[in-house]
């Protein structure tokens, strides 16, 4: 017997690791499914005006933006992806969720609520990314959120629209006075896409407990798109439907416009 | 050892059984649509399109060639794709600069024909569409050409019982969604492949050129071929070749879609094969001979700050180098491909 011995070990191991390889490959779907089911992190956007302090509603509400210029809006929505979360003192970085894309519209409350799983920690700050990454801006017919019937796709020169902001105000020169931002360029020289990141507003931290829930409730504040650092007149430009130079400064403009205004940890 | 080594085969065993079971699912009970291998022509390059992952069925095929005749992808049911890409002019609209649209429209661009689209990087005179699959949604969403919306689309095909019969065959069941019909009519479009003409013949030695249609394929390599590159007749490059601005349309081609200014008036360069079936020519029709404009590279150019280096002084051509050049652009003609059943509308 002791001369197999090593012999019998080796078939031990080459056994386990086929088993083992097995066990994977006729799981990986189940324990992909299982991972994203444990939401522990919630995101709630929430559009407002005024500095985070009220409410934005559709359709009813005459507001005015920086220039004085009165306005409604009737859509307001955007792309969001690659979330993740960080500890300043510890430095650590945790991804949220895995690589999915969400189309955060304010007219459907059912897309306004993002729900992710994170490796339970202390952490201060959340980041993720504005827009639709240029590989898929240019791999053809896409699905779920990023269906082209969406509405947010440039069908004669092909692209994503990245955000969108629509309305009306008395000042607009388009037909119906009517305002519509399409911001979207995923070509280096006209990208729109950017990385946000918000630290929490101090005492505010994600404490996460396994098996407990956190809630981010994040503004977006719509007055953010008309000013700092571009100036955006609705009276000068009412509509914005293609990439460039004056999508680029609206999407400058709208990269500050998130805050987070409350984490609420079970 | 024996009963250790029972054990292990059974485990081994149970473990497969549970493997084969995880992977059924994806594998499905029925033999699933039949795969078409895509037939690279001799002598053309690596197309661009390559349908990874939209695999080219039989059932595909057949569905995106339903879809691309069929009325229902346009508002009011009058305008299929096949409206403006009628096969006897080569996929093109024959004898109309403009094409008509929803609503007694018309175009602002002459339709292109279409073949060998697989070759093509972007597609459009201006190249503003980047990906063979999302072709489809810029005619039908244009409000003067189909006028329609992708999910009003989607809503007709899905109260049709052959459609979600022909949809589940090529994509496995019966989902209705904007990707499968685009990788549809992709496969469609992807298919209509032109290589059959006297001049492939000719090139595969199984034809010979005359005297003359020789001379005008030497006068074509010297005065041509730059920018119409065999063996697809074109670069596709874009490039203005001093077309005066037609005031009403002003149209400044790429520079739409670039917004550089560098690309203004600058539009594709056209394959020339089946030159003969695709008249009136140029981005916006302009031309109704090919005599005509051929003669605009003689004479025509007209300056401006994009204007081609290759065509900035013309192209010197006498009235015999133009017969001869007709003569060799004739062989270019494929009476196969404008012929082929596979392409003409379903049941016919």
């Amino acid at each position: 017997m002791q001369p197999r011995q090593p012999n019998t070990s080796m078939l031990n191991r080459i056994a386990s690791c086929l088993l083992l390889i097995s066990v994977l490959a006729s799981c990986q779907k189940e324990l992909k499914m299982d991972a994203t089911a444990i939401h522990n992190i919630e995101l709630r956007f929430k559009p407002v005006v005024l500095f985070d302090t009220v409410e934005m509603k559709f359709d009813t509400v005459t507001y005015k933006n920086a220039f004085n210029e009165s306005f409604k809006v009737s859509a307001f929505k955007f792309y969001v992806h690659a979330f993740e979360l960080f500890n300043t003192d510890s430095n650590r970085i945790s991804r949220a969720g895995d690589q999915d894309y969400y189309l955060v519209d304010f007219a459907d409350s059912n897309s306004t609520v993002i729900k992710l799983n994170v490796v339970p920690y202390k952490y201060n700050v959340l980041a993720f990314t504005m827009g639709v990454d240029s590989v898929l801006n240019v791999s053809g017919a896409q699905t779920g959120v990023l269906d082209p019937a969406k509405g947010m796709f440039w069908e004669w020169n092909t692209g994503y629209i990245m955000s969108k902001l629509e309305g009306t105000s008395p000042v607009s020169t388009a037909p119906a006075n009517s305002f519509k931002y399409h911001i979207g360029g995923f070509r280096q020289a006209e990208s729109v896409i950017k990385k946000i990141t918000l630290l929490f507003p101090y005492p505010e931290v994600i404490d996460m407990k396994p098996g407990k829930k956190t809630v981010i409730d994040i503004t977006a504040d719509v007055y953010d798109w008309f000013n700092n650092p571009h100036d955006i007149r609705i009276g000068t430009n009412a509509g914005v439907m293609s990439p460039g130079t004056l999508a680029q400064q609206i999407a400058e403009n709208y990269s500050k416009m998130f805050a987070v205004v409350k984490v609420k940890n079970d | 050892m024996a009963i250790r080594w029972t054990i292990r085969f059974v485990l081994l065993f149970l473990l497969g059984t549970v493997w084969i079971q995880a992977c059924k699912k994806s594998n499905g009970d029925k033999s699933g649509p039949t795969p078409i291998s895509f037939a690279i022509p001799a002598g053309f390059p690596t197309p661009q399109y390559q349908f990874t992952t939209n695999a080219l069925t039989e059932e595909g095929f057949e569905l995106g060639r339903k879809l691309f005749y069929d009325g229902k992808l346009s508002k009011d049911g009058n305008f299929p794709c096949a409206s403006c890409h009628q096969q006897f002019a080569a996929f093109a609209t024959f004898d109309h600069n403009f094409s008509h649209g929803f609503n007694n429209q018309f175009t602002t661009r002459n339709a292109p024909a279409l073949f060998n689209l697989v070759w093509q990087k972007q597609t459009h005179w201006d190249g503003g569409i980047n990906n063979l699959e999302v072709q489809p949604l810029a005619p039908l969403m244009a409000p003067n050409e189909m006028a329609e919306d992708i999910n009003s689309v989607l809503g007709k095909l899905n109260q049709d019982a052959t459609y979600k019969q022909m949809f589940k065959a090529a994509f496995g069941d019966e989902t209705i969604n904007s990707q499968r019909m685009l990788y549809a009519l992709t496969q469609f479009v992807g298919s209509l492949v032109s290589a059959d003409s006297k001049y492939d013949r000719v090139k595969k030695g199984l034809a010979a050129f005359t005297p003359q249609e020789q001379m005008g394929y030497t006068l074509f390599q010297s005065k041509c071929n730059s920018c119409h590159a065999e063996p697809l007749f074109t670069d596709n490059s874009f490039r203005n070749t001093g077309l005066p601005v037609d005031p009403t349309i002003n149209d400044r081609g790429r520079m739409r879609i670039t917004q550089n200014r560098a690309d203004s008036l600058k539009f594709k360069v056209p394959s020339l094969r089946n030159l003969y079936l695709t008249f009136p020519y140029g981005h916006d029709g302009r031309f109704i001979s090919v005599n005509q404009a051929l003669e605009h590279y003689n004479s025509g150019v007209q300056q401006s700050a994009t204007v081609d280096p290759l065509v900035q002084h013309g192209i010197a051509l006498s009235t015999n180098d133009k017969n001869y050049l007709q003569l060799f652009l004739r062989t270019l003609t494929d009476s196969t491909f404008i012929k082929n059943k596979r392409f003409a509308p379903p049941g016919s």
